[in-house]
């Protein structure tokens, strides 16, 4: 619940902002009407460079790999002599 | 097996950036410039920078909806 509230008031905060930017003409009126359309966008592209920066930086430990193979091993030898059926079919 | 997911995220973090330098050049930078400087042939016309971004969140919109409204269907065939 308080998160919402949180991201409410930041979205009353920007429109406030936009409105009182539309009255007082401090930038042209054409730059104004373009602006929360051009934040919108930039917001979009810039969720895309994090997911793509984060793709990169993606840490693949491979000796954890290896570990985690003979550990697979193990379990599936342990499980056949019980008797379980592990076989990947 | 790294070296594709790092293609991908570069691919993707060099397409945002492009689009977002695009984007400001054409909104904040361009109405600047004089209308008779080459810059401005690169650039489509002004209208077509709200247009596109309008028309791709409503195809978002619409795509996704739809997305919702199949899966919903499904689940309810398979109740029944």
């Amino acid at each position: 619940m308080k998160h919402i509230v949180k991201i409410m008031t930041l979205l009353v905060a920007i429109s406030a902002f936009w409105m009182s930017l539309l009255q007082t003409s401090l930038i042209p009126r054409s730059y104004t009407w373009l602006l929360p359309l051009y934040f919108i966008v930039s917001l979009g592209c810039y969720g895309l460079l994090m997911v793509g920066v984060g793709l990169m930086q993606f840490p693949t430990c491979p000796q954890e790999a290896v570990l985690l193979q003979q550990d697979i091993k193990e379990a599936k030898v342990f499980l056949e002599q019980k008797g379980i059926d592990v076989s990947s079919d | 097996m790294e070296l594709a997911d790092r293609a991908v995220g570069f691919l993707l973090s060099f397409i945002s950036t492009s689009i977002f330098t695009y984007y400001t050049f054409w909104v904040i930078i361009l109405p600047f410039v004089d209308s008779d400087h080459f810059i401005h042939k690169y650039f489509l016309p002004q209208e077509y920078a709200i247009l596109i971004p309008v028309f791709a969140g409503v195809t978002l919109l619409c795509f996704l909806s739809v997305f919702i409204g199949l899966v919903m269907l499904k689940s309810k065939k398979k109740k029944a």
